[in-house]
């Protein structure tokens, strides 16, 4: 019996481990490979030029500009709104059928296809204005962003303990300030990690601005025009049959992975700093 | 314990003594469960009224309802009348804001907001009242000095009030609750989750309380009952079994569901 018991053991531990080691090998691949072939077009230019004519060298300039505008105006779009909705869904609605059928709809959209979600927009935003432009494309990430928010606020408000509240609300204070001076206190690194995630989602996110911002060659700071993005111009260059191009490709995505990385990093400070 | 309650009988206060707070005819529901049965109670002012019996017999429930923080969970549901100062507080015209002013409330498990020592004092505070920045912090000092808190913090009000001890953080809830100027104290098993010096600081600071604000008590301690109040009631199955003076509850009960009880024959 106990040899039985010791094979089993080390049987699970060696699936164990090459379960991890299978799935490592391919993270430390795709991480190797981009920055292999990103660093090398990592210069100055990279950050002061803009995207190149076929054949000529350049940078990112207007890509990176252009993705920044879109999420930050993505985020103050969709933060506000989850906030509020997910708030309503912990404290004010939870015993309520209106917030059983919003929370409902909030996972729908929570896992519906990106390209989906530009689909919408291209023709709720970009046919009736006759181009494309910024705003749809910050119109369409706010959408993915919001579900993400609206979950994680829900679920942070969720974790505070009753007494929390009841404490709050035996000083006669009314629902909304206990919430928004007590209640968010406590569930405040839970709702900064949601934003956090939802904004690493969002910089990546290429289909819903293939339909809304497209793309931009040139430099333009307007919202209301066509808006470079890094994630549609890796798309582009890396199709692209130009030697210039692929590299700049790389380059993005090395940019674009380490943003990320450093997203998750803050994310993982945010969640041990909640549970202290 | 009997020569304790000797040495307590000369502050006893009667039934007849103004009742601050009159339950009358009080029901109570969680859903279909029925939790109180047509309770009958006066609790006089200025004294500490015990509640005390077996774990499940209603008696948070009671408290619960003077503030009416049930109102919270919605399957709750509380019947009858409970009259402060001769004004039903049940009625649904009663305002809630007002009614959880007066009423201060600390519950069995310490509820430090996530915040200074400060402002978990002054954040009721300066919602009710617009003071200037001088007079707050004088405030802030007066109900910490209350609460017997305020030489060990005086000097760290802008620490983190989750930094404090489990007894400390228990007397910053009482500050935060007297700092709003209350007339009645709920103390819903306020010494459980202590350790004994706590529990003996806290029951200490009551009796200091007892002066100047009505106060209820709910315990699981008996001794407690008897060394901190005055006049005790024994629920048990969510009825009001007996109401007296602590002293005679303790040596003279007239039920013997009572007498089983301090007797410790269940509970």
């Amino acid at each position: 019996m106990p040899f039985r018991r010791k094979l089993a053991d080390i049987l699970a531990l060696l699936f164990a481990v090459t379960a991890t080691l299978f799935g490592l090998t391919w993270l430390v691949w795709i991480l190797w490979t981009t920055l292999a072939e990103g660093a090398a077009a990592i210069t100055p230019a990279l950050f002061t030029q803009m995207t190149p004519s076929p054949g000529s060298s350049g940078g990112l300039l207007n890509a990176f500009y252009g993705s920044a505008v879109m999420v930050l105006l993505a985020l103050a779009i969709g933060t506000p709104l989850g906030i509020a909705a997910g708030t309503y869904l912990a404290e004010h609605g939870r015993h309520s059928r209106l917030a059983a059928v919003v929370s409902f709809l909030n996972d729908v959209l929570l896992s519906a296809p990106a390209i989906v979600i530009g689909l919408f927009v291209y023709e709720l935003v970009v046919r009736p204005a006759g181009h494309f432009s910024g705003y749809a494309g910050a119109i369409a990430l706010a959408m993915i962003l919001l579900p993400i928010v609206v979950r994680t606020t829900d679920e942070s408000l969720r974790l505070v303990p009753n007494q929390m509240r009841e404490a709050a609300f035996a000083l006669g204070l009314p629902a909304w300030r206990a919430t928004s001076r007590i209640i968010y206190k406590s569930a405040l690194s839970g709702i900064v990690t949601g934003i956090l995630l939802g904004l690493a989602r969002i910089a990546g996110e290429t289909a819903p601005l293939l339909f809304t911002a497209l793309n931009n060659q040139f430099w333009s700071a307007s919202i209301a025009q066509p808006l470079a993005n890094v994630p549609v111009v890796i798309f582009q260059y890396a199709m692209s049959p130009y030697d210039e191009w692929h590299a700049l490709a790389w380059a993005g995505a090395l940019v674009l992975t380490i943003f990320v990385l450093a997203l998750n990093l803050m994310v993982r400070f945010f969640a041990r700093k909640g549970s202290k | 314990m009997i020569e304790l309650l000797d040495r307590r009988a000369d502050e006893a206060v009667g039934a007849e003594a103004t009742a601050k707070i009159e339950v009358r005819g009080l029901d109570f529901f969680y859903g279909k469960t029925r939790a109180l049965h047509a309770v009958d109670l006066a609790v006089p002012a200025n004294a500490v009224t015990a509640i005390i019996g077996p774990s499940g017999c209603g008696k948070s429930t009671l408290l619960r309802t003077i503030n009416r923080i049930y109102e919270l969970y919605p399957d709750q549901r509380a019947s009858g009348e409970i009259a402060i100062d001769a004004r039903n507080v049940l009625d649904p015209r009663y305002p809630l804001s007002e009614l959880r002013r007066s009423v201060g409330m600390v519950f069995q498990k310490p509820t430090p907001f996530a915040t200074s020592i400060r402002k978990n004092v002054a954040f009721a505070l300066s919602y009710y009242e617009r003071l200037p920045k001088t007079e707050l912090s004088d405030r802030v000092e007066d109900a910490l000095r209350q609460a017997a808190l305020w030489d060990e913090v005086n000097d760290k009000l802008d620490a983190s009030a989750l930094s404090l001890s489990g007894g400390q953080q228990q007397r910053l809830c009482i500050a935060r609750t007297l700092a709003v100027r209350p007339e009645i104290i709920l103390l819903d098993e306020p010494t459980s989750a202590l350790d004994p010096i706590s529990t003996a600081k806290i029951e200490e600071l009551i009796h200091g309380l007892r002066q100047r604000f009505t106060i209820v008590i709910v315990t699981h301690n008996m001794q407690q009952a008897a060394r901190v109040s005055q006049r005790t009631a024994f629920f048990h199955l969510g009825e009001l079994i007996e109401v007296g003076e602590t002293t005679q509850i303790f040596t003279n009960p007239h039920a013997q569901r009572t007498q089983d009880y301090i007797t410790g024959r269940y509970g």
